[in-house]
């Protein structure tokens, strides 16, 4: 369960301060699919860091699973994150000293699994990478980088996946199948996914269609059937 | 081309001061390879225009006796004749103050080249004369300044009370090594004779010096065909010319060898600074060739700027190296009538201009040539600039660049087998490194396993980081670890040095030592020291110079390492074998083949242990039969040993240990040890000279003072060079860390955004650091013990392999503390907001 209530945030400029949200309210259930979308510079992206414990909100709280980010500290912030969250980003942001597969194990080896390597490989098998593991991400291709990205932040089976622009920086046809990747590893884990795009068609495909707009967070009257 | 030149100067003026690292190492490379070369040109010309005056003459006629008649009428037929006649021996002061000197008397000739200056302005035949009842005595200045005698005082020279009526301020041919030998005391042959010091067997040197328009090797030539018997040595002042100059070229090649490797060190900086500054520049090289700027005119304009920075950088090296030059050619003027000119400093400093561009462009043309061959629709898109590889005819141009820079170092360095050597260590050096990090990278990435270290992420992150790409393993173990090198090797010979005179003051070592004594004069000096000390132990043992004449019954010149080669055959005719007994071991002298003998066991011949330094010479084993020859006898004697000089603490340099009775005849003259209290060996030193004047005795502490103050010298040398060197390697290492730094971060901040802890994050940077410092160190201790352990050894004769803690605590310290900054200036930089990285596209 993620809940979001009276969520403000701005930054400051040369003429004074911008809001990039204010009062956003949000309420997303176990295993629900949610995208947010809106223009370029709306806040998207503020609020899934918001979310992901990166950033501090000036005002409000965001709660976890019942847990309260404004609660903790930066160590229960890394925790939280290497607990309960996977990341997609639209850059990949893979570590280039490490392989595909120590990329995948990462989150594994943050959290000390004892079969981190082997449930990193079965992971990469599934994203269609199983021959790439000792590739280095400047080895391999934007759109396999992004696939290795997805299974890292699935390999661990957060409760919540945040995806943000994941297509951003591909072609169609690669982003096309990312997507559908991206889909079906949630189907199989049942986790909530938030997906920020810019891409209406790929937002049709959540649950819920949240907008931002003048740094309030809207919801789509045509919601689409919650899972069963 | 003026576009490209203003294009050039504009873009450099806007990026700031961001290449700071790559002129800092330039200048730092130019100014010691300016500094050395200058300074060698400086002295070398000094010495080298004068060595006419340095010796005296065009030659010089050594003998250990006067020249009979006939020779020096062949002489004076065929030039200028001047007669030197010198002794050492202890001068004293009225204050009680002994000192070892040079006696020198000269004759009306003198001298034959250059100018002898005293104070006052008197010829030196008036100063030295007999007036009022005594004779006179010019004394160096330097000297004096030591006993804080002055003009009018009283010294005591053997038997005689002599005025001082002079000091010297300037003699053409000062023995350069005067101060360490002993100072020079010029006096008349009356004086010389009424010392009393000129007794049978005194060591008394007749040098003559010659002027002649004649060639001096043809001179020699015909000198020693008409005196073929004898053993007198013609030196011209050529042979002191080429001796200066190797001299002066070892020592020069050694501080170029530095100053090169310290320049090339530096080449790394500029390698990295430049490849850090293209990075940066992507975007603008992708706008100017999108805007149609040809890749020959984009290469101009960043070799155009290479060429400005090298330029100004490698002047400023300059200018910096000369002054150190002019400091250090002052210092050496002091020491030695030298006089420097400005004149030798164009050439070396013109050199060192070009080997800063040279090396500029050297290890700049890789990074330029990859910014260069990165596709501008790759920029645009995204920072791709990382996929890019040097061009094939780039590292064409670099490697070219390299193979001339090596060129110039042969062509450069004065010492040619110092040059190769050079060349070679370096190529064997580059091959080691290469191995070394292979296997390390190995090593690292075998130990990278989940299943080695579980739940240890930070210390895999840290391993993970040695084995990566783009590790900074190299560039440490080559900058870092070249310095250390230089450290590590210093230290231990230092150290060794130190720990050798510090051993020698304990009790067990003689507190006076003891030359020139007399046979009949042995009792009066051994009851002169008991009235100093009535617990004073004195060990004596003759001291016989002789010379070898047949090595197993042949004669030296039928000798097969000698009969081809004629200055060998000379050299090994004229040197004198001291020789000894065995008794209570006074030199400490210790066998490395054979054994002593029974002294009870009587023989013939007599039984010898022969110093391993002549033995190699000569080609002299266990088993063979010497004949020496003095005073018309000839003392033959079997090789049943071999002996090797204790280093520092030889105090006689015996050439051979003769079995009792052999040198019987011989002996008229004695060497000594004194062990008593520290304190009274200065009343000791005077009732000696009461009742021996001519006994030399010279306190082990003066030694030792001597000893450590020239080590402190030559410590403080090398101590700023391998600060200089460290100073290009630090300037190295932090465009390393600058170059390795975004990526640090970003790194880090990936980990984070994990899930991974700060504190982890940090602890696997300290981790990687260490390892980092760990490895450095152990490469440079393998390094410089490999440098410094067969100096020690061979040259030094000193262990130093014990002290190898000593050098890995140096290594280790410099490198803790070097990469520990390093490492400190990162952590503060992963503070920022994981946020605001995550927002910029990768």
């Amino acid at each position: 369960m993620i809940e979001i209530e009276n969520l403000t945030m701005s930054f400051p400029i040369a003429t004074g301060q911008l809001d990039v949200l204010r009062g956003v309210e949000l309420e997303l259930r176990d295993g629900e699919t949610a995208a947010i979308v809106g223009p370029s510079g709306s806040g998207k992206t503020t609020l899934l860091l918001l979310l992901a414990g990166l950033e501090q909100p000036h005002s409000g709280r965001i709660r976890i699973d019942g847990v309260a980010l404004d609660a903790l500290d930066a160590d229960g912030l890394a925790d939280l994150r290497r607990d309960r969250l996977g990341i997609v980003f639209q850059s990949f942001h893979l570590v280039p000293s490490l392989t595909a597969l120590g990329n995948v194990a990462l989150p594994l080896e943050i959290a000390g699994a004892a079969d981190a390597e082997a449930r990193a490989g079965a992971m990469l098998e599934r994203v269609g990478l199983g021959e790439r593991g000792k590739h280095l991400p400047m080895q391999l291709s934007g759109g396999e980088q992004q696939r290795v990205a997805i299974a890292r932040a699935l390999v661990h089976s957060p409760p919540v996946l945040l995806a943000d622009e994941p297509t951003g920086n591909l072609d169609l046809e690669t982003g096309a199948r990312i997507i559908e990747l991206l889909f079906g590893l949630h189907a199989e884990s049942g986790s909530t996914l938030i997906l920020v795009t810019h891409d209406e068609a790929i937002a049709g495909r959540c649950q819920r269609v949240l907008r931002l707009h003048e740094g309030r967070l809207i919801e789509d009257a045509e919601a689409h059937a919650l899972p069963a | 081309m003026r576009f490209l030149l203003d294009l050039a100067w504009r873009d450099l003026r806007a990026s700031g001061r961001s290449l700071w690292v790559f002129c800092a190492c330039l200048a730092l490379g130019v100014a010691l390879v300016s500094a050395s070369g200058s300074l060698y040109r400086l002295v070398g010309a000094g010495l080298l225009a004068d060595t006419r005056e340095l010796m005296g003459g065009d030659l010089e006629v050594d003998s250990k006796a006067p020249l009979p008649a006939d020779a020096l009428d062949w002489i004076r037929a065929r030039g200028k004749l001047s007669l030197v006649t010198e002794l050492y021996t202890m001068l004293g002061t009225a204050a009680g103050n002994f000192l070892r000197v040079e006696l020198q008397s000269m004759d009306a000739n003198y001298p034959l080249y250059g100018t002898l200056r005293l104070e006052p302005d008197r010829p030196l035949a008036e100063v030295t004369a007999f007036a009022d009842g005594r004779w006179g005595a010019a004394v160096d200045r330097a000297l004096a300044a030591r006993l804080g005698i002055e003009r009018g005082d009283t010294i005591v020279i053997g038997a005689l009370q002599m005025d001082v009526r002079a000091l010297i301020v300037e003699q053409p041919d000062r023995n350069l090594t005067a101060d360490w030998r002993g100072p020079p005391v010029l006096l008349a042959a009356g004086a010389l004779e009424a010392s009393g010091l000129i007794q049978p067997g005194s060591r008394v040197d007749y040098d003559y010096h010659v002027a002649t328009e004649i060639l001096t090797a043809r001179w020699r030539a015909d000198f020693y065909a008409r005196f073929p018997d004898q053993t007198w040595e013609v030196r011209t002042f050529e042979d002191r010319s080429q001796r200066i100059a190797e001299r002066l070229g070892q020592i020069a090649s050694g501080l170029l060898i530095i100053a090169f490797s310290t320049l090339f060190i530096g080449g790394l900086g500029v390698f990295n600074s430049i490849q850090s500054y293209l990075q940066r520049k992507l975007g603008t090289l992708a706008t100017l060739r999108a805007l149609g700027l040809r890749n020959r005119r984009l290469a101009a304009v960043y070799l155009l700027q290479i060429g400005m920075l090298a330029g100004g950088a490698s002047l400023a090296g300059c200018l910096v190296g000369s002054i150190l030059a002019l400091l250090g050619g002052a210092a050496v003027a002091a020491e030695v009538p030298i006089e420097t000119t400005l004149l030798a400093l164009p050439g070396p400093n013109l050199a060192a201009l070009l080997f800063g561009l040279l090396t500029a462009y050297t290890f700049a043309l890789p990074a330029i040539g990859r910014a260069l061959s990165v596709a501008p629709a790759i920029l645009f898109r995204d920072g791709g600039g990382e996929l890019a590889q040097t061009p094939r005819s780039w590292w064409l141009a670099t490697l070219g660049g390299a193979g001339l820079i090596l060129l110039l170092v042969l062509l450069a360095l004065p010492d040619r087998l110092f040059g190769f050597a050079f060349v070679g260590v370096i190529a064997l050096l580059l091959l080691l490194l290469d191995l070394v990090v292979r296997g390390l990278r190995r090593g690292a990435r075998f130990l990278d396993q989940p299943r080695r270290f579980r739940g240890r992420l930070a210390l895999r992150l840290a391993l993970a980081n040695l084995h990566r790409p783009g590790t900074p393993l190299r560039a440490s173990l080559l900058s870092l670890g070249s310095a250390l090198t230089l450290i590590v090797a210093c230290t231990l010979v230092v150290a060794s040095l130190l720990r050798e005179i510090n051993l020698t003051i304990p009790a067990r070592a003689p507190a006076l030592i003891l030359y020139d004594i007399n046979s009949d004069q042995l009792g009066a000096v051994r009851d002169a020291i008991a009235t100093a000390d009535g617990d004073a132990e004195v060990q004596t043992a003759p001291l016989v110079r002789t010379r070898l004449s047949a090595i197993n019954d042949r004669p030296l010149a039928e000798h097969a390492s000698l009969a081809v080669d004629l200055d060998a055959y000379r050299d090994a005719v004229n040197d004198d074998f001291k020789l000894s007994y065995r008794g209570g071991n006074i030199d400490n002298l210790a066998l490395v083949e054979g054994a002593w003998w029974d002294v009870d066991t009587p023989g013939e011949p007599a039984r010898l242990a022969f110093e391993d330094r002549e033995a190699r010479r000569l080609g002299v084993a266990v088993g063979d039969r010497l004949t020496f020859a003095a005073e018309g006898r000839e003392i033959d004697a079997e090789v049943v040993a071999i002996h090797r000089q204790k280093g520092l603490q030889t105090r006689f340099w015996f050439e051979g240990i003769l079995s009792d009775g052999a040198l019987e005849p011989l002996i008229h003259r004695h060497v000594g040890t004194v062990f008593m209290d520290g304190d009274v060996t200065f009343d000791a030193q005077r009732a000696i000279a009461e009742v021996a004047p001519n006994v030399v005795s010279i306190p082990t502490a003066t030694l030792l003072a001597t000893a450590r103050r020239l080590l402190g010298q030559a410590s403080a040398g090398l101590a700023v060079v391998a600060a200089v060197s460290l100073g290009a390697s630090l300037l190295v290492l932090a465009s390393v860390m600058a170059a390795g730094r975004s990526r640090q971060v970003y790194d880090a901040t990936v980990l984070n955004t994990l899930g991974a802890r700060m504190s982890t994050i940090r602890r696997s940077l300290q981790l990687e650091y260490l390892l980092l410092a760990l490895i450095t160190s152990l490469f440079a201790l393998a390094l410089g013990a490999a440098i410094a352990l067969p100096l020690l050894h061979w040259r030094l004769k000193l262990p130093g392999d014990d002290l190898l803690w000593l050098g890995l605590l140096a290594a280790v310290a410099v490198s803790t503390v070097s990469l520990g900054l390093g490492a400190r200036y990162l952590m503060r930089r992963l503070h920022t907001q994981p946020a605001a990285l995550l927002r910029a596209p990768n």
